[in-house]
């Protein structure tokens, strides 16, 4: 029995092999609890974890498991920041993390969904974006927008535009790829690709799988 | 004379033996190494877009109390540290040596080449421009992994690297004694799974980032400490590349 967790700087994901329980509790709770895990990805892993790997490594190989194709392309916008890899036929043909530019973008659209009230399965997408260089530069733009009076939902859809057609110039403009993260969640964001793009969600929890076969490597066997 | 203080000289890049060699009876400084307690004194007079060695140049050579400062402005180094030595020039009140390694007569690479922690293949190197190497070497026949680019001014990037990792770049060159040996920076064995690195804002990140697709490598640029998404970056690359196995 192990416990597998992504740790991540607003959200912690949770799975118990040994129950099969799969949790998501706020990285604060987490903290307050004293939550501990055996083996652990995400920003806040290293202080409460055993073992550490790293986010990159965890995406690759959750990617790996949850996706039977020879070729995968898997973004992951969290919180803080936003990662990709693509993999073809086992090798790592590509890779990157950026915590600078696009910083906060995941965490800054949950902060305006609460701020505002705003139910995100119900905002239409827009086809207008505005410049998201990082999450309070385009907070910016937004509070610029709706003093001119552009309607609220409208001007956190272009927001949402801004985040995603940044995310995916980032990964090379491809024509599909697979959605990792909270904002698998997050319907708005999800159409706020290119209407020809082809988005499919993985959900919460893929770096976590990511860390299963870190078990074996751990000389425990992987549920 | 007894007693009298030894003259303290700074050097930048790598300058040619000769001229180096003429100031052996000094205590003589490299100053794009990282040196203790050295403030940064030049902050507000280079612009932003600066890369971190040029700043640590110019932050030791106006922290310490230097008699004279030799430049190599070559092929091998770039307008940045050419535009430093003349700005150093009119900063600082010691002459400015500004000097051009041209050589193409190569001492060799045995550390490079060596199964050492890369670590200490480093600061071996460096270390090797002031003092003569005496280390015994025994070559890595089969180097799981290689790093080509410039000196780090974050050593803690070569401590992902697995023993033996082969350097290359332009500190193979400074160990070769030849920077601007431009076919040997250029120099990139197949099949090693190679990290290409430049310091962010160093135009050495163009033919990085191509090195890196023309060989699939891996490309990063780091500008001051080591970021959490690089070092992941060089830790995924190396683990899916199998350089430890």
């Amino acid at each position: 029995m192990a416990v597998l967790g992504d740790f991540g700087t607003t959200w912690t994901k949770l799975v118990d092999t040994e129950t099969g329980e799969r949790r998501v509790i706020p990285t604060r709770e987490a903290a307050a609890r004293g939550q501990r895990a055996d083996i652990a990805t995400g920003h806040n892993a290293r202080r409460w974890a055993a073992r550490h790997v790293n986010e990159l490594i965890a995406l690759t190989q959750g990617g790996q498991r949850l996706i039977e194709e020879r070729e995968l392309l898997v973004l992951d916008v969290g919180s803080r920041d936003v990662k990709y890899v693509h993999v073809r036929d086992g090798e790592l043909l590509g890779m990157d993390w950026t915590a600078t530019c696009g910083a906060l973008t995941g965490f800054t659209l949950e902060l305006l969904g609460n701020y505002y009230g705003i139910d995100y399965t119900t905002v239409r997408p827009s086809a207008k974006s505005v410049p998201v260089t990082c999450g309070v530069l385009g907070m910016e733009q937004l509070f610029e927008l709706v003093s001119q009076g552009v309607p609220i939902e409208e001007a956190v859809a272009r927001f949402a535009r801004g985040i995603a057609m940044n995310a995916y110039r980032f990964i090379g403009e491809p024509k599909e790829f697979y959605l990792s993260g909270g904002m698998c969640e997050n319907r708005l964001f999800q159409g706020s690709f290119p209407e020809d793009v082809e988005v499919r969600p993985l959900g919460r929890f893929v770096l976590v799988e990511g860390l299963i076969p870190e078990l074996t490597k751990n000389g425990r066997a992987a549920k | 004379m007894v007693g009298e203080k030894k003259r303290r000289v700074g050097f930048v890049g790598c300058p040619p033996a000769e001229v180096l060699g003429a100031h052996r009876s000094a205590e003589l400084i490299d100053l794009d190494n990282m040196i203790e307690g050295t403030q940064p004194h030049g902050e507000s007079l280079l612009p932003r877009t600066t890369c971190r060695i040029i700043r640590r140049v110019l932050d030791n050579a106006l922290s310490l109390d230097l008699d004279e400062i030799i430049v190599d402005e070559g092929y091998g180094k770039c307008d940045a540290a050419r535009g430093l030595a003349e700005l150093l020039g009119d900063l600082l009140d010691v002459p400015v040596i500004r000097t051009q390694n041209d050589s193409r007569e190569g001492v060799g690479t045995p550390i490079s080449d060596s199964d050492l922690p890369l670590l200490r293949k480093i600061e071996l190197i460096l270390d090797g421009l002031v003092n003569p190497q005496e280390t015994e070497l025994t070559p890595e026949p089969k180097p799981r992994a290689a790093m080509w680019g410039v000196p780090a001014a974050d050593f803690s990037i070569y401590e992902l690297f697995p023993d033996g990792t082969q350097v290359l770049g332009w500190t193979r060159c400074v160990e070769n004694r030849t920077p601007a040996d431009w076919e040997l920076e250029m120099y990139v064995p197949e099949g090693v799974p190679t990290v290409f690195f430049a310091q962010t804002f160093c135009p050495k990140n163009v033919v990085a980032q191509h090195l890196a697709e023309k060989h699939r490598g891996l490309h990063v640029d780091v500008d001051s400490v080591l970021s959490q998404p690089v070092r992941a970056k060089i830790e995924a690359f190396l683990r899916f590349r199998r350089a430890w196995d």
